[in-house]
């Protein structure tokens, strides 16, 4: 209560100085005319100069962030696709017929405790042209030649076309994948 | 004692208790002011994140290269414009249609494809040519057939295969790139105004067998001995001097050259005829032969663009327009440069190909002057060189003295710098800013398209530069760059950017976007990479306006975060 008597006490004794300041830093008007500098004017005034530089003020184009930089093509081998299986927060990658596609917006399928996330960071071709999930479509030596698919029948290798089409309308192709020890590995490593 | 609120509502009485004649007329003022505002504010041209981000980029880039650019018209995954997309009369609107050729464009321009399902059946386009000061004249499109029909059945009869036109612009010259599409000749379109020897040099390197050339521009005994495969000769004779004799053959040459005059072949002809040669499946129009130079006389690189190359440019620069701005019966179109700068012949196939009145002018080249190539005519679309638009720029700079007209310069600056054109309003008649004098009536000239060829030393034009020009010209300002290889241009401003300033700095203003007929790829160089944050290297342009499919312009370019070409 009491400081508070003490605020209104100290603003109205502001307001009372800039009152009697204006009156006395401007000499009195002659009798009978009206002021032109009253407080309301020089509120009015300021308000006007204000808006008017709203105007004025140069424009400043719009701009965007800058976009998310392309990924770059790369050529893997199977040990070094592994990584990429959406764990550790790195994208999910996976091949087929030796192109890898970013399959990351698919990620509730491939990625870590979907359905077909063994196909994630490996080469899936076996797996997609049998229609099966298993452990065993997938090569089990990383560091040996690719899966040749020779042994597949014409319905298989159909089946693998659709697959291979889909991907390519639905995701990204962002490397290849080539056996270790190939001339294509070393080329890239270099 | 009072509470606060008690104490300010006195005190706020008491301030309003000094309102007067001055308070209102302020109050006024400022609602006045912001009910202008309201009033007079419009959206910009387009919206400002469409020029935030331009070009579509690839999500893949291949090491040592950068993304494909592509202009957002043909974004990736879609085949990029092949052609003029010709529907024959009568065909639904819905059709793709046919890439075309240039014969395509003729018949358009004599009626016989239609504009689009509204415009009257056998409306033709506009040709005319501007004779200086005193005259200009409107050609009939029936008698331009004809002549097109003559010189070309002529050339073919004796059995030219390359064309050497040695013109300035005018009517012949086209009349002779038509008559090359429809008989089976290659046309080679020589800059004008070269030294002797370098003419010489240039007949010889594209193996030109015959020459369509002006009366009188070049030594005819001299040029048929330097150039021994040379058989045919018409000369074009100017309306002054054809009561002289230009048959005659200079002694020495014997019956090997065989000299014709335009205009007694056309006059000659019996039966004349205004029906063209249909087109015969399979056989398909020569190439144009090009010649790249910085200015006449100095080195030359020949350049040949087949039909295809030609006509996916065309058709990307017509599309390269949003369609409400497109040229249309209503426009008169000026190529204010020489029609043997591919961009130039380019757009002026773009006007024809939209029935534009076509406004040819010899007073055209690299250096030539806007005002008075444009002297008896009132154009609403000019093409014009760097060289001449930057004259334009400093002559028009220079004569701005009084700050008043410097405040009203500043003021339309501040307009275009938000995405809006200027138009006149009261305040813009009250104080307008110096304005170029282009036509006969000012405000007319809608569109210019400013041409900057790479390696060609042309002066640079800064986004300040363009900036101002859309003031003085009233106009909006296209930049476009262009590259020997590569019909038509490379990349293209969009014409509702006037941006200025934004991004770094170059002498040179950015080039845009890559037109739709092509994609536009940066590799790395020893010194020039690109990585995540920036997109440098040196320009790879690739499509089918590129001759041979693939090239490097031989420049060092960048993407900008905003998506458009520019030099590094």
């Amino acid at each position: 209560m009491a400081d508070s008597k003490q605020r209104h006490l100290h603003c109205c004794h502001g307001l009372q100085i800039l009152t009697r300041l204006g009156a006395t830093l401007i000499p009195p008007p002659a009798a009978g005319a009206t002021q032109i500098i009253t407080p309301i004017n020089l509120i009015l005034a300021s308000i006007f100069v204000f808006v008017v530089y709203l105007r004025l003020k140069p424009a400043v184009p719009q701009t965007l962030p800058r976009a998310p930089p392309p990924t770059v093509f790369r050529t893997f081998t199977p040990p070094t696709l592994l990584p990429y299986n959406g764990l550790n927060g790195m994208p999910v990658y996976l091949s087929v017929r030796g192109r890898v596609f970013d399959v990351t917006s698919g990620r509730n399928f491939y990625g870590p405790g979907g359905p077909y996330a063994n196909f994630a960071g490996r080469d899936a071709s076996r797996g997609l042209a049998c229609g099966s999930f298993d452990e065993e479509m997938l090569t089990k030596d990383l560091e040996g030649p690719l899966d040749t698919l020779e042994d597949l029948g014409p319905e298989e290798m159909e089946a693998m076309q659709g697959w291979e089409e889909r991907f390519s309308e639905k995701y990204l192709v962002v490397g290849k994948l080539v056996p270790v020890g190939s001339e294509e590995a070393k080329a890239s490593r270099s | 004692m009072a509470s606060i609120l008690e104490q300010v509502d006195a005190k706020v009485a008491e301030i309003l208790s000094g309102w007067n004649i001055y308070s209102s007329i302020l109050t006024v003022g400022i609602l006045g002011f912001v009910g202008w505002v309201i009033f007079d504010t419009k959206d910009e041209d387009t919206h400002p994140l469409l020029l935030a981000r331009q070009a579509v980029a690839s999500y893949v880039r291949q090491p040592g290269e950068s993304a494909i650019f592509r202009s957002p018209e043909k974004p990736h995954g879609y085949p990029l414009r092949t052609g003029l997309e010709v529907k024959p009369p009568g065909a639904p609107a819905y059709t793709a249609g046919k890439d075309g050729d240039l014969r395509d464009v003729w018949r358009r321009v004599a009626g016989e494809i239609p504009l689009d399902k509204n415009s009257p059946a056998g409306q033709t386009g506009k040709i005319m040519t501007v004779f200086g000061r005193e005259d200009i004249a409107e050609h009939d499109i029936g008698d331009l057939t004809r002549e097109i029909i003559t010189i070309g059945k002529h050339l073919q009869e004796h059995g030219a295969k390359r064309v050497a036109v040695y013109l300035p612009n005018s009517v012949e010259f086209l009349a002779t790139v038509f008559g090359a599409a429809f008989y089976g000749f290659s046309p080679i379109l020589i800059p004008y105004n070269q030294p002797h020897p370098v003419l010489v040099h240039l007949l010889n390197e594209t193996g030109a067998d015959a020459l369509v050339a002006e009366a009188g521009s070049l030594p005819l005994g001299d040029v048929s001995k330097e150039v021994p495969g040379l058989r045919q000769v018409i000369w074009t004779v100017e309306k002054t001097s054809r009561h002289m004799d230009w048959n005659e053959v200079p002694e020495g040459i014997g019956g090997k050259v065989d000299v014709s005059v335009w205009h007694e072949l056309v006059q000659d002809q019996k039966a004349p005829s205004t029906v063209l040669p249909q087109n015969v499946a399979g056989q398909v129009p020569p190439s144009l032969v090009f010649v790249w130079q910085e200015k006449p006389g100095t080195e030359a690189e020949i350049v040949e663009f087949t039909q295809n190359n030609i006509v996916a440019a065309i058709g990307a620069l017509i599309s390269a327009i949003p369609i409400t701005q497109r040229m249309s019966p209503s426009d008169t179109f000026l190529p204010a440069e020489s029609l043997t700068h591919c961009y130039t012949l380019c757009l002026t196939m773009a006007a024809l190909f939209s029935h534009a009145t076509v406004a040819i002018n010899s007073v055209a080249g690299h250096g030539v002057d806007l005002e008075l190539a444009a002297r008896n005519i009132s154009p609403t679309v000019i093409v014009a060189s760097a060289e001449t638009t930057a004259q334009l720029h400093a002559s028009t700079t220079s004569s701005i003295t009084s700050s008043l007209k410097k405040l009203a310069h500043y003021f339309e600056t501040q307009v275009l710098a938000a995405g809006r054109f200027p138009t006149e309003t009261f305040f813009n008649r009250l104080n307008a800013p110096i304005r170029a004098s282009i036509g006969t009536t000012p405000g007319k000239l809608r569109l210019l398209f400013v041409s900057e060829r790479s390696g060609a030393n042309t002066p640079p034009l800064s986004s300040t530069d363009l900036s101002d020009l859309r003031v003085y010209t009233g106009a909006r300002v296209v930049y476009a760059l262009t590259a020997a290889k590569v019909a038509g241009a490379v990349a293209q401003t969009n014409m509702y950017d006037y941006r200025i300033g934004v991004g770094p700095q170059n002498k040179h203003s950015h080039f845009g976007v890559p037109l739709s007929c092509l994609e536009v790829k940066l590799v790395d160089t020893p010194s020039h990479k690109t990585t995540d944050d920036q997109t440098l290297g040196e320009v790879v342009v690739r499509g089918p306006s590129v001759a041979g499919g693939e090239v490097s312009l031989g420049i060092t370019g960048m993407f900008r975060d905003d998506h458009t070409l520019a030099y590094v």
